[in-house]
């Protein structure tokens, strides 16, 4: 009954329609929260109608579906809906280059990424970027254990195209796959694992129901997800509403900065479905040694994404020289 | 306008534009298409394709043209003549023991390929012609072959448990097993109406007179067995090898398709008349089914952007003030009503969305409901006035079967999956037992 | 009927049958792909490329056959009241409802270019580690889509020559 609006009320109502990366079990921490909270105080003038991955556009052409004003805003990082910047590398988990999710806003605010993303999307005809926030670190949770690096070797794996392409120097054989189909596709033999979240995550949306063991090093400490809008639509909201979507995006990056941080810990500690196994930490560097090639090759592609790389290197030495608890190594 | 009246206006104007006979895939698109357009304007112009894009996304579906390609290699290259013979000689001696045998064949058939094609295309081909001219009651033998065949889509492996699994993201190897047993069952039971019936009216199904029973020596009767093997090789090949995990879901379509097309060599009946009929029929079908599927994903996706499942949500839960099992019941009512008028696999890919949430908010095992899903599915084929069955059967049927023959043939079958389904509902373990026990869940 | 509308018919007509005849053996193609894939598992690493291969060989398989199969009349209908009609009761109805499936195309056709002229102004990659170029397979899917359009108007020429008891 309370979807019977009638059309006589919705005309002056702003209504979008957003949608997340996340299906519907992650999107209930992840962003739905943070949407209900801005329909609430939006009081009426504005309604955020949020729709999960895949339900509306298929992923692959939710950039272009916002750019065409399909639908009104995107949560998802650069890498996952292929944005057409030379940065969108950095999107997903680029390798080694957060330790820890407050990297992310300290890189976006202090560093100035911020500048270096607005500078690139606004190339971009039509979708303006809004925000940037820490999400999950990058683990394995796979069906068979990875006690060393040889047991990479031939692993078809979910996650994102860069790490993908990266991992892939260790022998893992990236699969993509729509992201509502990854649990299915572990069960049916489609996939040996998943490198796409963190632990929480993976007991969060089922995938800790279907894999046996969780690698505890990491690839990275935290993706920066974003937040982005058709400019169009963006313009048109008075600054009060706008102000208002801004404390929404910050809202949902600051539930993740605690989810995670805590959930993360929690479940190694006390979760019974996945056992836990490490790779030693001198064959682990050998990935690392790896990773530094990986981001020389990425700034040659272009001066922006060189730029970004310098930005890392610095951030990376800054954090040694501080040492700990930033950085124990 | 509201968004519930858009909705009721969006199905109401497909039934109507369905009603003129345009082909499907056009009435689903235009309604679908033209209430993107109408809704969200120039942003709307592009759901159509989207579509396109999540179907190619959607890599379970590269099972659907493979099925096909396996179902009519292995009715076109008549690999399953010599089964239909062991069957015959083997059950022909009892009343009504050849329609026995021939859903034994269907079985069989069902075993081999995930459709109800196939089986309808051999039920057709070599059964009718064969149980007519034996004096069998041409309603009842219509029937079987259509039930028959309709277990196509519950035997593993099936199209439907795929295209379900996709949309429930469920996986496909549990609701394959779950679907094994109740398959079974239901064939045990048709048979068992066969039985009754032929024993109450003989003359429904006369058995194989003194001297034809005499012609068949126990040598031949032994040596035709061997019809056997093919099959168990080819079952083998794609849903035992899935199983066991060695090739994954869509590896198996591609290794099953490649087994019968080694059969079909093996038995030297691949000749290249074979071939262009396969090769036609299986693009036909296969597009047909793929435009369907593209126009109702497009269908689907408006119908979501409208809110349709939180609607239909709040009329069973909230009008209606329904208890899980009454919804349930009231959902495969439904099911069974709107799958008479409206075409098969578009009700799947539309309805089976809207339901699956509230199954599982109901808290019940979307696996089980798979397999409800499916008989439901089966009575949809077979229920007139629209039904994939009941168009096959149309188009291969010989001329003294006519269309009211076939539609009165469906009843007693119906009754009985009805009857399946209501057993399966009650027993959950009818259908969860397999899959609990081999992967202990 | 006009002899243009003649010639349209049949060229449009020998064009998706000799397209879709080409469609048709794909499958062996993804046939092909597939079994590699799974033979490529068992013996050495598995591919990044199978997959995704085998789901462009799907969407050409089904969208460059599309024309064809509607040519072959293989498209269901809901014929409850359809079969009762007479021949040419049948063309009329179908002459007009037709164009419902026209404008559904006309749609897809749209997306499709619009699609399409994306993924090449931005150099669209593949959302995938394997990462091939979006354009080739959505200049084949809207190739596809306008195959099928071409036959949908070829089909309404014959429904309406039909009407007035000609053959085309
Ligand atoms: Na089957
Ligand atoms: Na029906």
């Amino acid at each position: 009954a309370t979807l019977a609006a009638p059309a006589v009320k919705a005309q002056s109502k702003i209504k979008w329609r957003l949608q997340t990366y996340a299906g519907p079990a992650l999107a209930e921490h992840v962003i739905k929260p943070s949407i209900d909270a801005f329909n609430k105080v939006a009081n009426g003038e504005m309604e955020i109608e949020l729709y999960f991955a895949d339900q509306l556009v298929p992923t692959g052409e939710l950039f272009r579906a916002m750019q065409r004003g399909t639908i009104d805003a995107v949560q998802s990082d650069d890498d996952s809906i292929a944005a057409p910047v030379d940065i969108s590398v950095f999107g997903g988990y680029f390798p080694f280059a957060t330790r820890y999710s407050l990297d992310v806003p300290v890189l976006f605010n202090q560093y100035g990424l911020k500048e270096i993303w607005e500078e690139a999307y606004g190339e971009v005809e039509g979708v303006t970027w809004l925000s940037a926030g820490a999400w999950d670190p990058c683990h394995f949770a796979t069906v068979d254990p990875i006690n060393k690096l040889d047991d990479l070797k031939g692993k078809r794996v979910f996650t994102f195209p860069t790490a993908g392409k990266f991992l892939s120097r260790f022998g893992v054989v990236p699969v993509t796959l729509p992201w509502e189909d990854i649990e299915v596709a572990v069960q049916t033999g489609e996939l040996d694992g998943i490198a796409w979240s963190g632990i929480t995550e993976d007991y969060t949306v089922g995938w800790a129901d279907v894999t046996n063991y969780f690698l505890t090093n990491n690839i990275s400490g935290a993706w920066c997800g974003s937040y982005f809008a058709n400019s169009e639509r963006w313009e048109e909201l008075p600054e009060h509403l706008k102000e208002l979507f801004k404390l929404c995006m910050d809202s949902s990056h600051y539930y993740r900065q605690h989810w995670y941080w805590g959930g993360e810990a929690k479940l190694r500690v006390d979760g019974t479905k996945m056992q836990l196994t490490t790779i030693a930490d001198e064959e682990w560097a050998k990935v690392e040694a790896e990773a530094e090639k990986f981001w020389d090759e990425i700034a040659a592609q272009t001066p922006r994404t060189k730029k970004v790389i310098d930005i890392f290197k610095k951030y990376a030495a800054d954090m040694k020289k501080a040492g700990k608890p930033y950085r124990y190594s | 306008m509201s968004y519930e009246l858009i909705a009721l206006l969006m199905f109401s104007s497909m039934m109507l534009l369905l009603l003129t006979g345009q082909r499907v895939f056009g009435a689903i698109g235009f309604v679908a298409s033209a209430a993107a357009l109408l809704m969200w304007g120039d942003g709307g112009s592009e759901m159509a394709f989207s579509a396109a894009m999540k179907l190619m996304k959607w890599y379970p579906l590269l099972t659907l043209p493979l099925f096909v390609y396996m179902g009519y290699m292995l009715s076109e290259s008549k690999i399953a003549d010599d089964l239909y013979r062991m069957f015959h000689v083997w059950m022909g001696p009892l009343n009504g023991g050849l329609a026995i045998g021939t859903i034994l064949l269907m079985v069989a058939v069902s075993a081999m390929n995930g459709l109800s094609v196939a089986g309808m295309a051999i039920g057709a081909s070599i059964a009718l012609p064969e149980l007519l001219r034996r004096g069998y009651d041409k309603i009842m033998v219509t029937g079987v072959i259509q039930a028959g065949s309709s277990l196509g889509i519950l035997v593993p492996p099936s199209v439907v448990l795929v295209l379900y699994g996709m949309i429930a993201r469920q996986p496909v190897s549990q609701l394959w097993l779950a679907g094994a047993v109740p398959g079974l069952m239901m064939a045990g039971m048709f048979i068992a109406y066969i039985v009754i019936r032929c024993w109450m009216q003989p003359s429904l199904g006369p058995s194989l007179s003194k001297e034809e029973r005499a012609e068949i020596t126990w040598e031949e009767k032994i040596s035709l067995l061997k019809a056997g093997i093919l099959p168990l090789f080819i079952f083998f090949s794609m849903t035992g090898l899935f199983l066991m995990g060695v090739t994954s879901l869509v590896e198996s379509s591609a290794v099953g398709a490649a087994a019968a097309t080694v059969a079909a060599l093996v038995k030297r009946r691949l000749t290249s008349a074979v071939m262009e009929e396969v090769l036609r029929k299986t693009l036909g079908i296969s597009c047909m089914f793929m435009w369907i599927i593209l126009a109702a994903l497009c269908f689907g996706a408006v119908f979501d952007g409208l809110g349709a499942v939180r609607a239909i949500e709040d009329f069973f839960v909230g009008r209606l003030g329904l208890g899980p099992w009454e919804i349930l019941i009231l959902m495969q009512l439904s099911f069974i009503l709107m799958g008479m008028f409206l075409d098969d696999t578009a009700m799947l890919v539309i309805v089976a969305p809207l339901y699956v949430p509230l199954v599982k908010m109901l808290g019940f095992d979307l696996v089980w409901y798979g397999v409800l899903y499916t008989i439901t599915c089966q009575i949809a084929y077979m229920t007139p006035p629209f039904g994939y069955n009941l168009f096959l059967m149309r188009a291969m049927a010989p001329p003294e079967v006519t269309l009211s023959d076939i539609y009165r043939s469906i009843g007693p079958f119906v009754l009985v999956m009805t009857l399946a389904l209501i057993l399966v509902m009650i027993f959950p373990e009818i259908a969860m037992w397999l899959p609990n026990t081999f992967y202990g869940r | 009927m006009p002899k243009a509308i003649r010639l349209y018919v049949a060229y449009v007509e020998k064009m998706n049958r000799f397209i879709g005849r080409f469609a048709m053996y794909l499958i062996f193609a993804m046939l092909g792909v597939l079994l590699y894939s799974s033979f490529s598992k068992a013996v050495f690493l598995p591919s990044l490329w199978t997959l995704e291969t085998a789901q462009f060989l799907m969407v050409a398989y089904y969208l460059l056959g599309g024309g064809y199969s509607m040519q072959l009349g293989d498209h269901v209908r809901m014929d409850l009241l359809y079969t009762t009609w007479k021949p040419r009761t049948r063309s009329l109805v179908d002459s007009i409802t037709v164009l419902f499936l026209i404008f559904y195309l006309c749609l897809l056709l749209y997306g499709g270019y619009s699609s399409t002229a994306y993924a090449i102004e931005y150099g669209e990659k593949s959302y995938s580690a394997w990462a091939p170029y979006m354009w080739p397979v959505k200049v084949v899917m809207t190739f596809g889509v306008l195959l099928m359009l071409l036959q949908a108007l070829a089909t309404l020429f014959k429904d309406i020559a039909a009407v007035r008891g000609e053959e085309i």
